[in-house]
């Protein structure tokens, strides 16, 4: 496929793209020191700009042209309806400052979708405030920090976290004020719960516990965990990142999580990854709940709606209410699947992500092979040879796959995590098994044609090392390529 | 680029023959049926040299200086190199004289890296006449590779020189350590920190989910450890701390703005240095004068020790003095990936035991990041 040329360099001078009308008002003088004799823009004819923008977009790769199994990153399909709902003009053309009175029906969406994550994750409050799964969290270490000062305890700066749990746990606890403790995993992949024995003291504040965690697998001691904790006075927060695994399964309030943020650019459909921003609303138990951020709405009558604080609020965390228009996705997919569509997406999803890990674990070891949840981590080092996970993602592009996350999490070498989703029918799943089967062959056969890979995109392997070191993000102008 | 190549060819063999390690013991070695092992690892990493510069028509771009024979010469012209000059000739068998005369010769001459496959013993005698002036990058051949010098593998140590070819490897301050294999071998660890080399540091560029994280050097780690550290000492004017061997714990001194012996014990108080290389006796009288002091130390990597090696002027008298709870462990996480626990051997074993008894210590490897690492009872 033949390299796009940049807008710059398909510039010729003097060329229009518009033709603005006939001023009719009065020219004014611009004063000449605002005057610039090279604005550094190109000259391009409109069909120029449709095609070159066209032609960028047909080499995207989105869940809407292939699969998509970023583990940890849930890519399930987005449904179309949901976004001609967010489109209506009744939610996407009113404004945040206007009176509650003239927006009941986005008020009315908003409280029924607080309620409904209140009883998906078992929560006594949720405020949807969060912007985005990081902010969730920072959200819940900020409420658990205030908790612990409100108590007379500021003196707890510990922050728990597993070795397995995301880059962003020990950011948001840094940035929360706290000390991230790093927890090592155990054999079975679970928390090592002797290590945490051997924390809990009076400076724990809390523990950031993702489950499943990012091995996928369920913290099978999350009791006994939480009770640990408990006891010693610090709180529990589920990163809700993983749970599309439990989702009309199991609720995180009643295993015993005081804290939890939603991903509903994960878990409730809606687009990320580029499509959309993220949308991380926070549960509360009811102890916490008062901590919550606000505004959020409330019902002061019958179907009439008020926005209010939680009574010990933390305050905003973003302006206004939150991607709004990430609420009304996540509402419509709520009320198209119901509670027990809910629970049979979540099954699906772990029985995908079983099928595809039983599938690959004869040639793709599987450091921790017991039942996954709805997502799983093999290494990328197929028969243990000599090619590494980058290589086997980079081929996977060639057969029109996008790769799984790889080298995350860090305690698996060439790790590659796995997440189908329930979306994806058992063809694209044999399809999937077949390519990364021959992979392994050609890892064994042909070791070169992986590492040179991929050999089908419009760019071949790039040099990524060179990518971070020598970062060029201008576009060099006009004037400077001599055009 | 002119590269300095050499093989220690006993290098190895006294482990399969449960000897701990190769030094003066070769024909003991021999005797009990060792087979030279070196040659082999030094083959793997350079075929697949040969064949990434093949790839990338570099191969002219290597000049390489060596010794004749099989201390170098043989394996260069098997994989086919061609650019090789002779630098030291080799007189019956190698020996550890061989190696130090090849190194001289090296740096006489002026290489950019020097490449060796050996153990420990080879690392420590190349990195006593380089120190940190020639970068040194080892193929792991020997019995014991504790110091920061190795690749992981012969091919990811290929994968290493590319890259430090190529220029997209910055250089990294490592510790090269000295063993002392007689008494090793009689089942005690003696091992002492040698000196620091600069290798080529070979980056984890990990490609997440969402964006390419930008690799963290050994530098920036160890910079954040210290930026960490720096505000609870400033918090605490009226602490002595107390700082012991190796360069983790000298970044943490050096950001504070002041100097600090690699391999000593050296104290401050109130942002002033007040005591250098200290022994037991000089430790014990500045906690006469400073009762409330904080020690900060960094384990061995891989074997974990955190007292009782290389540090032995910290006696039980002086943590008893500090307090066992007063004692603040450092460590990049690479180094804590190497060092899955922690060990102490004060000498004191009601000492050990106390200090070993949380199981878990709480290890600084970042700024406000710390690790629950093992502790070994």
């Amino acid at each position: 496929m033949m390299e796009e040329p940049t807008l710059y360099e398909l510039s010729v001078p003097g060329r229009l793209g518009v033709a603005p009308p006939e001023c009719d008002v009065p020219e004014t003088v611009m004063p000449s020191e605002l005057i610039r004799a090279d604005n550094g823009l190109p000259e391009l004819s409109q069909p120029e700009v449709v095609r070159h923008y066209l032609n960028l977009s047909q080499r995207n790769f989105g869940v809407d042209t292939g699969f998509y199994p970023l583990g940890s990153c849930t890519m399930k399909h987005n449904p179309k309806i949901n976004e001609q709902l967010a489109r209506l003009p009744g939610f996407a053309a009113i404004h945040p400052l206007q009176d509650d009175e003239t927006v009941q029906g986005a008020l009315a969406l908003m409280h029924d979708l607080q309620e409904w994550l209140k009883e998906i994750g078992g929560f006594a409050g949720v405020s949807l405030q969060p912007a985005a799964g990081a902010q969730g969290e920072l959200t819940a270490l900020l409420m658990m920090r205030a908790y612990h000062a409100g108590h007379g305890e500021a003196g707890r700066n510990v922050v728990l976290i597993p070795d397995s749990a995301h880059g962003t746990n020990p950011a948001s606890a840094t940035m929360a004020g706290f000390i991230a403790v790093e927890v090592p995993s155990d054999r079975r992949g679970n928390v090592d719960i002797e290590a945490v024995r051997a924390a809990c003291d009076d400076r724990l504040a809390g523990v950031m516990l993702t489950n499943p965690n990012t091995l996928g697998l369920f913290e099978e001691r999350i009791e006994e965990l939480v009770d640990l904790v408990h006891g010693s006075g610090g709180l529990v927060y589920g990163d809700g990142a993983n749970m599309n695994a439990l989702t009309g399964v199991a609720r995180p309030g009643d295993l015993g999580i005081d804290l939890m943020h939603f991903n509903l650019h994960k878990t409730f459909a809606t687009p990320h990854g580029g499509g959309g921003p993220g949308s991380g609303p926070v549960g509360a138990s009811t102890t916490l709940a008062p901590y919550l951020p606000g505004p959020v709405v409330v019902s002061v009558g019958k179907r009439e709606y008020a926005l209010g604080a939680p009574e010990k609020t933390i305050g905003r965390m973003c302006a206004f209410h939150g991607n709004f228009g990430m609420l009304v996705r996540a509402y419509a997919y709520i009320r198209a699947h119901g509670e027990a569509g809910l629970r049979g997406n979540a099954i699906h999803a772990v029985l995908n992500a079983n099928y595809v890990r039983v599938g690959l674990s004869d040639r793709y070891p599987v450091p921790f092979d017991r039942m996954c949840m709805h997502e799983f981590v093999c290494e990328g080092r197929p028969d243990g040879g000599s090619v590494r996970a980058l290589d086997v993602c980079k081929r996977l592009m060639d057969f029109g796959f996008h790769p799984p996350t790889n080298y995350f999490p860090l305690i698996v070498p060439e790790a590659l995590m796995i997440e189908p989703t329930e979306t994806e029918t058992k063809a694209t799943l044999d399809a999937f098994l077949e390519a990364m089967l021959q992979i392994a062959d050609e890892a064994r056969d042909a070791p070169e044609l992986l590492r040179e890979a991929p050999h089908q995109t419009p760019v071949r392997r790039l040099d990524e090392v060179r990518a971070a070191r020598e970062l060029i993000v201008q576009e060099p102008k006009a004037s400077s390529l001599g055009v | 680029m002119r590269i300095g190549f050499l093989i220690n060819p006993i290098a190895g063999m006294g482990g399969r023959v449960g000897l701990k390690g190769t030094d003066n013991v070769v024909e003991e070695a021999l005797r009990r049926g060792a087979v030279p092992v070196a040659s082999g690892r030094a083959a793997e990493t350079l075929y697949l040299l040969r064949s990434a510069l093949d790839h990338k028509s570099q191969e002219k771009s290597v000049e390489w200086l060596t010794c004749s024979g099989a201390m170098g010469e043989e394996a260069l012209h098997e994989a086919g190199f061609g650019a090789i000059s002779i630098v030291h000739e080799v007189i019956g068998t190698p020996t550890a004289c061989d190696t130090l005369a090849a190194t001289r010769a090296f740096i006489k001459t002026g290489v950019d890296l020097i490449l060796f496959c050996g153990g420990d013993g080879t690392a420590r005698d190349i990195a006593s006449l380089t120190k940190e002036a020639t970068p040194i990058l080892g193929i792991p051949s020997g019995v014991k590779m504790f110091s920061g010098v190795f690749g992981v593998t012969p091919a990811r140590t290929a994968e290493i020189f590319i890259g430090f070819l190529a220029g997209d490897l910055p250089l990294a301050r490592v510790d090269v350590l000295d063993l002392d294999e007689e008494r090793y071998r009689e089942g005690e660890w003696a091992v002492r920190l040698c000196c620091s080399a600069h290798t080529p540091y070979e980056p984890t560029y990990t490609q997440s989910a969402k964006a390419l994280i930008a690799e963290s050097t050994d530098a920036a780690v160890k910079a954040d450890i210290a930026e960490y550290l720096q505000e609870e000492i400033w918090a605490r004017p009226q602490t002595l701390f107390l700082f012991g061997p190796g360069s983790s714990v000298q970044a943490v001194v050096e950001s504070l703005g002041c100097d600090k012996t690699l391999l000593g014990v050296d104290a401050l108080f109130a942002g002033e240095i007040v005591g250098r290389d200290l022994n037991e006796k000089g430790i014990l009288q500045l906690l006469e004068r400073h009762p409330s002091a904080e020690l900060i130390l960094s384990p061995i990597g891989a074997q974990g020790f955190v007292l009782g090696r290389g540090n032995l002027q910290i006696s039980p008298d002086v943590i008893r003095q500090i307090g066992p709870e007063n004692l603040t462990v450092i460590a990049t996480p690479a180094k804590l990936k190497r060092t899955p626990v922690l060990r102490f051997d004060t000498g004191d074993r009601a000492l050990d035991a106390e200090l070993t008894n949380r199981r878990y210590i709480s290890v600084v490897t970042g700024y406000r990041r710390r690790r629950l690492t093992s502790v070994m009872q």
